[in-house]
């Protein structure tokens, strides 16, 4: 579930824009996105100003805003799409029961009321999630807003044979697994949603899942859905609008063109808000064309949020005045190298640190984009920013970031490899930085005699065939293999249980493709489902699974990703937004 | 002669060259300006110590990549054409001699190769190979894979010449004598129609030659030829593209365009030297 939805953006948003070579880093100190909690500072624009403040701060309405976008969505229908910068943009015209806190930085992790009075509550010994929706809601039809038709929503997801992109966490959460959707079954309902009156509505789970909240509020599935006007896979053509715009029209994968929706009270969702007089997104760009309308003026914003490519990278970056107008926003993601711990000599624990110590971090950095456009050298596996993330370096990749060679000798010596050993290595071919990233680390890994044998794969099958198929891993001796991990929701839950918990390896589709079946880190993840625990002793477990996974070097952290993203200067109330990892298109206006 | 002379050198290059040049895996980050991924310095970070600049993210030094890319070139170039030539006389003497249904099956044969929409097919078949096959892993199986892709499908062209010339040599008064003594097809194919091929076949190879270099370096390009970090020069192009460094760091585009542009040419030229040479009739 996670994992489908997970590997979406990864593979879907990134690899959709030749990611790699888009992504850019940011200096230590601004990854994170800063600590503002109120969320409304303002600033003029400067470089990075975007990541703690609201650049053009502005109430005014009129005017065109347009998007570009060098790829293709997976669905513009709230209920099927797992691509970030989708998701982002469903928010003008679906609202689902909670969303991200409209504001720059961290403070956007935490959830706010969408179409529900509040966060769920909790009954049952964490069995059952109650929300209250809002009175007087209504569609862009003027039809009203029940509960009923945020179960329909859900329901739809179900049918995957006509929903197939979007994540699957009702499914696996929810009690009735079995129920298969309102087109197979139209006589059918899912018994594990109730709706006692036309506004309440009650989840009931298999098991306590603490993190509801980010499965109701992070995506756009629970936005309702009037049955009536559902058209299943066709509804992503004209979805019925509960946000502040709606569509005028939709060329597929052409161009979208949304205008306000006459129905949206500013009251009821103080979260998103309806400036502009028209927004207009044009899709499949070509990525270099992009750029260069972005400077020019013609395009306000890149929706997909993965950065300019090199050439315009290197012209923001040397010009003080575009570079004014450009954030190094943290992408909401980090790169990194798996280690398995299942082959040979990598299952002896110090021959996994010698890997750690004589990786050359600079290096990684470079092919990853550098400091600018590859991100930050990581240390961890929780994002900065997130709850829980304490700064901590195992393997000395801050003090000696080239490498530490004396200690990698050492390691190797008490793993009985004193002078290395020959290991494969697998990344995906047709991701120019990964593929980078793959070259930089055989060469420094060869300066202590450890010998990577390269393997490239597609990255349409890298995690279903290969990488992520721990048989193949086994039998072709992949002890090192790149990949990377955007978190469906910003916790330590979201970020880490895919990739290091023991629980989460399956033979096809893995993501811990290390291997890692640490008893302790697996049983310090079972407790986090208790639902007694406060949010602040959760992040504590959180933090202390980071270490010990770190401690048992499964994963050699390469970056945290962030994205150099250029904002026309014309463009208002434009700030990173850390749950994306890009810009808010909720709040962004044309004229100032 | 000046192509002949060239392609003497590049010879000379690709067996003595990758031992006079440093280590093409080695990388330089020193000379690496982070922010931007391109070396310091103008031109590519030419300098004494690397004399044809070092390529952008990694620094490694371009004019060993551009040598040791050069072995690949030649060697995948040289033997896909021995492969082509092969099968391509092969049938060709067949087809010809022969005629009738044995003509028409090698002749269809071949207009369904010519018809072929090579490329895809060359990536299909490259990208489902796994890494290691029939007992050969890594960049062997690859170079293998390369000669055998090329090779195979650039036969009907050389296929084509040789019919055209067995038929018309076959009605010749040795050909004749040959049989009325009594000699059977494969004496008269290979004893009295061969050697009357060696011409076509020389000058024509060495067309097909630089033929081949280009598709290799095309198959590089679309990330199907040899394994990184070995060098080629169609990887190199295609770094250069994909990446967008042509824009911030042109040398790394000029140079291995440069080095595909002027070995095409050699050959092209050496093979329209000899043919003249050979051939006096196509003067």
């Amino acid at each position: 579930m996670k994992r489908s939805r997970s590997l979406a953006i990864v593979t879907g948003a990134l690899v959709a824009g030749l990611a790699l070579a888009a992504c850019s880093s940011s200096s230590p100190g601004t990854t994170g996105g800063g600590g503002s909690t109120g969320g409304t500072t303002s600033g003029k624009a400067s470089f990075d100003a975007g990541l703690t403040t609201v650049v053009n701060p502005s109430t005014k309405t009129g005017g065109t805003l347009t998007y570009g976008v060098a790829a293709t969505p997976d669905s513009f229908d709230p209920g099927n799409t797992y691509y970030a910068w989708v998701l982002d943009l469903n928010r003008l015209w679906s609202t689902p029961l909670l969303t991200y806190k409209s504001c720059p930085g961290a403070c956007g992790d935490t959830l706010a009321p969408g179409i529900a009075t509040g966060l769920g509550q909790v009954s049952d010994k964490g069995l059952v999630w109650t929300y209250h929706i809002k009175q007087g809601l209504k569609f862009e039809d003027g039809s009203p807003i029940t509960a009923a038709d945020v179960k329909y929503a859900v329901e739809r997801t179900y049918d995957r044979s006509v929903m197939d992109n979007g994540p699957t966490y009702f499914e696996a959460i929810l009690a009735d697994p079995k129920y298969p959707g309102p087109y197979k079954d139209p006589k059918g309902n899912l018994t594990s949603i109730t709706t006692p009156d036309a506004y309440t509505i009650q989840f009931h789970l298999l098991a306590p899942f603490p993190d509801f909240d980010y499965v109701v509020g992070a995506f756009s599935q629970t936005a309702p859905v009037e049955p009536s006007k559902d058209t299943g896979s066709n509804y992503q053509l004209h979805p019925q609008s509960t946000g502040p715009y709606m569509f005028s029209s939709y060329s597929v994968n052409k161009q979208l063109v949304l205008v306000p929706n006459p129905n949206w009270t500013q009251n009821e969702d103080p979260q998103a808000k309806q400036l502009a007089s028209k927004i207009v997104v044009n899709l499949n760009m070509n990525a270099q064309d992009l750029d260069n309308r972005l400077m020019a003026g013609d395009v306000d914003i890149d929706a997909q949020g993965i950065g300019v490519q090199a050439a315009a990278r290197a012209k923001i970056l040397s010009n003080p005045s575009l570079k004014t107008d450009a954030d190094a926003v943290p992408g909401n993601r980090e790169w990194f190298t798996y280690i398995n711990t299942k082959v040979a000599p990598l299952n002896n624990l110090a021959c996994r640190q010698a890997v750690e110590y004589a990786a050359n971090k600079t290096d990684l950095q470079t092919a990853w984009g550098g400091p600018y456009a590859g991100g930050a050298i990581a240390t961890t596996l929780l994002l900065p920013g997130m709850g829980g993330y304490t700064p901590f370096d195992l393997y000395n990749a801050k003090t000696q970031p080239t490498g530490d060679l004396t200690a990698a000798k050492t390691a190797l010596a008490t793993c009985g490899h004193p002078n290395g050993f020959t290991i494969g290595a697998s990344y995906r071919s047709d991701r120019p930085a990964e593929t980078s990233a793959a070259q930089a680390l055989q060469a420094s890994l060869a300066r202590v005699g450890i010998t990577l044998q390269l393997h490239g794969y597609p990255s349409g099958s890298y995690y279903s065939t290969f990488a992520g198929a721990p048989n193949y891993v086994h039998q072709h001796n992949l002890g090192i293999l790149f990949g990377g991990w955007s978190p469906d929701w910003p916790d330590g839950y979201g970020m880490m249980d895919e990739l290091v918990n023991g629980n989460t390896i399956v033979p096809t589709g893995n993501t811990n493709i290390g291997e890692l079946n640490d008893p302790a880190i697996n049983s310090l993840f079972a407790k986090t489902t208790n639902p007694a625990l406060t949010l602040a002793q959760r992040n504590a477990i959180y933090g202390q699974i980071d270490h010990m996974a770190m401690s048992d070097a499964t994963i050699l952290p390469n970056v945290y990703a962030t994205n150099l993203i250029y904002r026309n200067p014309a463009a208002t109330n434009v700030y990173a937004y850390s749950p994306y990892g890009m810009y808010n298109y909720a709040v962004i206006g044309a004229s100032s | 002669m000046g192509g002949g002379i060239f392609i003497v050198f590049l010879i000379l290059v690709a067996i003595i060259g990758p031992h006079l040049v440093q280590n093409p895996d080695t990388y330089n980050s020193s000379l690496i300006d982070p922010t931007f991924s391109r070396p310091i310095g103008p031109w590519g970070g030419i300098s004494l110590a690397h004399p044809l600049g070092v390529e952008p993210v990694t620094g490694r030094d371009m004019l060993a990549r551009v040598v040791v890319g050069t072995q690949y070139s030649l060697l995948i170039g040289f033997l896909a054409t021995v492969l082509a030539v092969i099968i391509g006389v092969f049938f060709g003497i067949i087809a010809g001699y022969f005629g009738g249904w044995v003509d028409a099956v090698i002749a269809r044969a071949m207009d369904v190769f010519l018809a072929f929409p090579l490329l895809v097919f060359a990536i299909a078949l490259i990208g489902v190979i796994p890494n290691s096959a029939w007992g050969l892993s890594g960049n062997t199986l690859r170079v293998f894979l390369l000669v055998f892709v090329i090779g195979f499908f650039a036969w009907p062209y050389m296929g084509r010449i040789i019919r055209g010339q067995v038929i018309s040599l076959r009605e010749r008064e040795f050909v004749d004598a040959a049989r009325s003594i009594g000699a059977r097809g494969p004496y008269i194919l290979f004893r009295e129609l061969l050697p009357n091929l060696v011409a076509p076949i020389l000058v024509y190879s060495t067309l097909l030659i630089p033929t081949n270099i280009l598709f290799e370096a095309a198959l590089d390009y679309l990330g199907v030829g040899l394994v990184p970090p070995t060098p080629s020069w169609g990887q190199m192009l295609s770094n250069a593209v994909s990446n967008g460094f042509y824009y911030i760091d042109p040398m790394f585009m000029v140079i291995p365009g440069v080095a595909i542009f002027i070995t095409v040419m050699a050959f092209n030229l050496f093979g329209d030297g000899l043919r003249d040479a050979l051939d006096p009739r196509t003067r």
